[in-house]
């Protein structure tokens, strides 16, 4: 039940990779001037969070939680991945959907009223 | 030039970060063990001798979304109901879908689709009844379900809407009716213990130490884990009715909505 170094580092990296995909979400987030581009940012970052929480409550030698008729019920709590994570993301998939969908809209009524989804021109319209 | 500069700087860095890590084990050992809560959800999800803990479901993520954590989901449900009323709100007095030509794309296109939507129908009802035995659950069957109001749109343009009968004003009562479905599980244990003035809690699905109320565990030798295949049938209809609705908003034309927001302007 050990690792060798190569499945520990592809380990690590994958948590690091997760780290940075969030970090530049945020920087498109922040930066970006055009309100698409901050919406699919968002998007990627609340995927990459997503994937993070999962891969927190991953184990390498591991089944599904869910219990198979057949399957003694120590074996399954000894083996199964830890179905919490799964179950908060989940519901974060959805919120993170109906938060996009509404930003989605706000977004298109942005750009039918004034004509631009540019952030800087945005700040400078008055009434 | 400066972007891959930056691009292979970041990569690399990462890299290193990992591969240093990795080396000084400063990690510890990354995914060889369960939490100890895991291990309790694990125990307890499906396990008959210990009637006043279980959840009665062998599916542990649906039996923590709505039995172990139910009152999240509760307060998730309402954020979705939410960003939909706020959708609607954006587009108040827009309800009319049709208008115009539109054929769809090709006849190839429109038959297949058409074969295809029943499958989708049945696949959906299965992921959502089956959510306490296998992957799935309401939300997921909701998404799926949702996937032909965009296949509608696309393929057979917007002006099928109508000609299969669905309607903003249906899908908001579909929506309203699996929400009211959702309230109605969750107070029933109250309303039992205000007629018999027995002990009973919100979302209680099962016996607990100090109350004897509970929903039925079987049907006919069919496990159906109490609440849970309620509220994920409920959790169904709403959230894949909500999509509905989100979909026909977004699949207005542009001359419609641009008429009533104009039209609003001037009268304010």
């Amino acid at each position: 039940m050990a690792l060798n170094t190569l499945e520990r580092f592809l380990l690590t990296l994958t948590l690091y990779n997760l780290l940075a995909t969030a970090a530049i979400s945020i920087y498109g987030i922040v930066v970006r001037p055009s309100l698409t581009k901050k919406i699919i940012s968002l998007t990627i970052l609340g995927d990459a969070l997503n994937v993070l929480a999962i891969f927190i409550g991953f184990r390498v030698f591991s089944i599904p939680p869910v219990l198979i008729p057949g399957v003694e019920l120590e074996l399954f709590v000894g083996l199964a991945v830890d179905p919490l994570p799964q179950a908060l993301v989940l519901t974060a998939i959805v919120i993170g959907l109906a938060v996009t969908l509404f930003l989605v809209f706000l977004a298109l009524q942005i750009y039918r009223l004034y004509g631009t989804l540019d952030t800087r021109r945005i700040r400078e319209l008055r009434g | 030039m400066r972007r891959v500069i930056v691009a292979v700087s970041i990569a690399a860095s990462v890299a290193l970060l990992a591969y240093t890590t990795t080396v000084a084990g400063a990690l510890g050992y990354l995914g060889l063990e369960t939490r100890t809560l895991a291990r309790m959800f694990l125990a307890l999800t499906y396990n008959p001798d210990l009637r006043e803990l279980t959840a009665m479901s062998p599916e542990a993520v649906t039996a923590i979304v709505w039995d172990f954590r139910g009152v999240d989901t509760l307060y998730e449900t309402v954020v979705f109901y939410m960003a939909i009323i706020a959708a609607l709100a954006i587009y108040r007095g827009v309800s009319r879908v049709s208008g115009g030509g539109g054929v769809g794309l090709s006849l190839i296109v429109r038959v297949v689709t058409k074969l295809l939507i029943p499958m989708n129908i049945a696949i959906a009802v299965s992921i959502a009844v089956h959510g306490h035995l296998t992957p799935g659950g309401g939300f997921q069957a909701g998404a799926t379900l949702a996937v032909i109001s965009v296949l509608l749109a696309v393929v057979y343009s917007v002006n099928s809407f109508s000609r299969v009968g669905v309607d903003i004003s249906k899908a908001v009562a579909l929506r309203s009716a699996g929400l009211i479905a959702i309230a109605i599980v969750v107070f029933t244990p109250l309303i039992y213990s205000a007629l018999t003035g027995a002990q009973a809690y919100l979302m209680q699905s099962y016996v607990k130490v100090d109350s004897g109320f509970y929903f039925p565990v079987d049907v006919f030798g069919q496990l159906i884990s109490g609440t849970l295949i309620w509220l994920n049938t409920a959790e169904f209809l709403a959230v894949s009715f909500g999509f509905f609705i989100v979909f026909m908003l977004l699949s207005l034309r542009e001359e419609i909505v641009k008429q009533s927001l104009l039209g609003e302007g001037r009268g304010s």
